[in-house]
């Protein structure tokens, strides 16, 4: 039996764990914080601005633990260039349709890794002399087993079928790349924690009720002679019949940016998108789908004489269906 | 990632429609509305309540774009925004909630940008003096009244809700006018850029003298002076915002 005295870890070691460490939360914390906006989904949203606060407090924890341990407070060191292009590659996707990179990078590459350092770091941090890293190191445990199972519970919600082979690819790519560096503090990727108990989850931080409330209402409010009237519109939108269409436009309404927008596409899908109310007057955007692109049209809706019309308007959005891959 | 953003980076899902203020108090007001929801009936606080949301949403991302794009400020500074977006977080959740309470649904009015917009300046400074100072002081006039008006119709699940956002609103303030004096030290030309920018924030948001000095009732948006002395406006400030809302008459 080894001497309760015996350490695997130097003072110096430590110290220099400590800063790898906060290197790569101090990242992340920063990625997250700068995805929020980025990010279109309202589950994902919350789900980065909950641990954002989280992140900072366990880089802060670190930063403090430092001149505990003969160094400077609060710096963050990557352990090696290969570990900066680990953390470069996990911040990379930043456009709106790679939500699901974003949280995989994150949540099922870089926590993983670094719940496994910690555990590895805690196992053999000595019990007697070396209490607040492995007390830090137990906080930290907690904040990302938590954070693990919410971003998984939000990337089951948001990863459909259809982007499997895509977000394994990008995990695939994260891992070679985190296992290439030796993991975040360079010394080889430690092993995988058993597996304990489920964590109890806050009701505060559910991930579950992110979910929930990202989901769009069953129906939409509206009166029953509004619902035929945007049926039919948004049919003949999908047909691009523009007779149909100037049909439901009011006196000086241009149907051009309809007529522009829906020339030359095939479309084979229209589903009503958005539905909001601005006095009695309602707004509607379309989402019109085809194999090779998607329009999105905007209608402001006003009550009349001779029923609802088209008061405005504007095509919001042309994009050609391409699926978003990260770049390699 | 890049650094900072431009403004028309920040996404949504496909069901929010989003527009210019100006416009929506334009077309609001040729029905014969408000310009901005008055609280002076269910569908009205419906629709501020949403504003809120859609606010809250903006200054969670705002919060979270200043953690993102300034890496060299003060540590505590990062620190103190951090936690911030973890409190903005958790008030778009309040707010969803309460939406949900009060029979209403995300997207069910349009989202104007102005906010996310001050959040957006390119110095920290007038970051939290645009955002931490005119934004939150606006909230804490909002939320001071929301409370009021709850608490008159007996609706406890609004009051109590919205009280506890009020109470991080009055943090975020006093987070605000502590970095806008460290940021700023040594610097008076960067001080000035920052207040005048707060300036500009805070003549926006009078929204074309909506928001005044007055009864909870009788005024749309009533200026909460207790509130804004505990979260450490001066008294000079406060007169000047009173001052500045008199001359704020066209929207």
């Amino acid at each position: 039996m080894a001497h309760p005295l015996a350490g695997h870890f130097s003072v110096d070691h430590s110290a220099r764990l400590m800063r790898n460490y906060r290197y790569a939360v101090e990242r992340a914390m920063r990625a997250l914080g700068g995805w929020i906006a980025l990010t279109p989904e309202l589950s994902a949203k919350l789900l980065m601005g909950r641990h954002v606060w989280d992140l900072a407090q366990q880089a802060d924890a670190f930063g403090r633990r430092l001149p505990e341990l003969r160094a400077h407070t609060q710096v963050s060191e990557p352990a090696s260039e290969r570990v900066v292009a680990f953390m470069d590659a996990v911040e990379e996707p930043a456009a709106p349709g790679q939500t699901v990179e974003r949280l995989v990078g994150v949540y099922r590459v870089l926590k993983p890794h670094l719940l496994s350092s910690y555990h590895d770091h805690l196992v053999r941090a000595n019990p007697v002399y070396e209490p607040p890293t492995r007390r830090l190191l137990l906080r930290c445990i907690d904040d990302e087993r938590r954070h693990i199972a919410a971003g998984e519970t939000v990337l089951g919600h948001l990863c459909a079928p259809a982007l499997a082979e895509r977000v394994l690819a990008w995990q695939r790519r994260l891992e070679a790349l985190v296992e290439a560096a030796g993991g975040v503090t360079g010394e080889g990727l430690p092993p995988a924690p058993p597996d304990t108990a489920q964590t109890p989850i806050e009701t505060s931080d559910d991930a579950r009720e992110f979910v929930r409330l990202e989901r769009p209402v069953a129906s939409w409010p509206m009166p029953e002679d509004l619902r035929e009237a945007l049926d039919s519109f948004g049919e003949s939108l999908r047909a691009r019949n523009l007779a149909a269409v100037a049909h439901w436009l009011a006196a000086g309404v241009s149907p051009d940016p309809a007529r522009d927008a829906l020339t030359g596409a095939t479309l084979t899908s229209q589903r009503l998108v958005a539905f909001a109310r601005l006095g009695h007057q309602r707004l509607v955007k379309w989402r019109l789908e085809g194999p090779d692109a998607a329009v999105t049209v905007l209608a402001r809706w006003a009550p009349g004489p001779d029923g609802w019309r088209v008061a405005l308007l504007d095509v919001g959005r042309i994009e050609v269906l391409r699926p978003a891959l990260p770049r390699h | 990632m890049e650094r900072p953003i431009a403004y028309d980076k920040l996404a949504r899902e496909d069901r929010w429609i989003r527009m210019r203020a100006r416009e929506v108090a334009e077309l609001k007001v040729a029905q014969g509305f408000p310009p901005f929801a008055d609280l002076s009936t269910p569908d009205s606080i419906r629709e501020r309540v949403h504003g809120i949301l859609v606010g809250e949403m903006q200054a969670m991302e705002g919060a979270g774009r200043t953690v993102c794009d300034f890496p060299d400020v003060p540590w505590e500074f990062t620190m103190d925004m951090a936690r911030q977006v973890w409190d903005e977080s958790r008030h778009v959740e309040i707010y969803l909630r309460l939406l949900e309470h009060l029979g209403g649904y995300p997207g069910e009015f349009p989202e104007t940008t102005i906010l996310w917009r001050c959040a957006c300046a390119e110095d920290a400074a007038a970051r939290v003096a645009g955002v931490n100072r005119g934004l939150e002081g606006l909230a804490c006039d909002v939320f001071n009244q929301l409370v009021h008006i709850a608490r008159k119709i007996g609706d406890p699940i609004l009051e109590r809700a919205v009280e506890f956002v009020l109470a991080d609103e009055i943090t975020h303030v006093r987070m605000g006018s502590k970095w806008l004096t460290k940021l700023t030290e040594g610097d008076p030309e960067r001080r000035r850029k920052a207040i005048e920018f707060q300036e500009t924030i805070d003549e926006r948001f009078n929204l074309g003298g909506v928001r005044r000095e007055g009864d909870h009732e009788a005024v749309s948006i009533s200026i909460a002076t207790d509130v804004r002395r505990m979260a450490g406006f001066t008294e000079e400030e406060i007169e000047r915002l009173v001052r500045t809302t008199q001359r704020s008459q066209v929207y």
